[in-house]
């Protein structure tokens, strides 16, 4: 048998090519990267077990699950987006990828169901002064900054690809975590939308 | 383009949405003892008023949930929106619309 190993290989690492692209003209308005150390899964909370969850996490992760559309963030690098009602998505940052799905699943046995989703989701992050702008763009709702601030989150779509879109911080940051099969269709439209604002990628961005 | 309070993710825009036909349609406990044209009521007809009416929508590309709207067909006004397995909210005093 040939000697084939298998070698996990981040969504976006044959597409984000690292460097300077678009206008030249001013300094780049977009930064674009991909997170690639980051554990995702889903939680979704078990039939009249809302409570109980919300309690047990709580003490176990050292913050409430956002109830509305929010990110809560906890203890070690873990945070919490809300996805829909009783349903959030658990992040860790740094991994190990792979690593969330034991841990959250030992503290919320019997309570929540837990799915990672590290290897289904690629995580994109753009900031920069006019990452609105390029956003705006693809994507229906409103990101003005007295509408969408730091911490806050939506289910929508870009482009026609639905995304879960968090901001980071004022400058402003986002991340957009998009289904894994779709990030290429995702990517190709994003730079295309950043380039007029002259945008500059790196390959892989640390979570935190 | 209607914006549209999705009792979960606030306002968003109409193309996020999809409608989903009248609400507040329940089915017979026993469809087999209705007759041809009771059950024809129930699959087919519908209301068409020129005022408010009560709609299920689904927020398709956004949280995913179903939830009932109270739009007037003839504005496009949508004086309320409310989770399923919510009464409709008393819109005879002029109430208005809730997020
Ligand atoms: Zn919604």
């Amino acid at each position: 048998m040939p000697d084939q190993a298998l070698r996990q290989r981040a969504p976006l690492e044959a597409l984000a090519r690292p460097g300077r692209f678009g206008a030249t003209s001013a300094a780049a308005g977009v930064m674009l990267s991909e997170i690639r150390d980051r554990g995702l899964a889903s939680v979704a909370a078990r039939k009249n077990q809302r409570a109980a969850l919300l309690a047990a996490a709580k003490s176990a992760f050292g913050c409430g699950l956002p109830t509305r559309p929010r990110r809560a963030f906890g203890r070690d690098g873990l945070s919490f987006v809300w996805a829909g009602p009783d349903q959030w998505v658990a992040m860790l940052d740094h991994g190990p990828v792979g690593g969330i799905e034991p841990r959250l699943a030992a503290s919320l046995k019997g309570l929540a169901s837990v799915v990672d989703q590290s290897d289904g989701r690629a995580v994109v992050r753009i900031g920069g002064a006019r990452a609105r702008a390029a956003l705006a763009k693809g994507m229906p709702i409103d990101l003005h900054e007295r509408a969408f601030t730091p911490g806050d989150a939506a289910l929508t779509f870009f482009s026609h690809i639905n995304v879960h879109i968090w901001q980071v911080d004022e400058t402003p940051t986002y991340e957009i975590a998009v289904p894994r099969s779709f990030v290429g269709s995702f990517w190709h439209w994003l730079t295309e939308a950043s380039a007029e604002f002259g945008y500059e990628a790196t390959g892989s961005n640390s979570s935190a | 383009m209607l914006l549209i309070p999705c009792p979960y993710c606030g306002p968003r825009p109409e193309i996020e949405f999809r409608y989903a036909g009248q609400a507040h349609v329940a089915r017979a406990a026993d469809p087999s003892a209705l007759s041809d044209a009771e059950w024809a009521q129930f699959l087919y007809l519908r209301d068409n008023p020129r005022g408010r009416h009560a709609e299920r929508w689904r927020h398709t590309n956004g949280c995913g949930r179903f939830f009932n709207c109270i739009r007037d067909t003839l504005t496009d006004k949508i004086a309320a929106t409310y989770r399923i397995g919510e009464t409709p909210p008393d819109l005879a005093a002029g109430a208005e619309a809730r997020r």
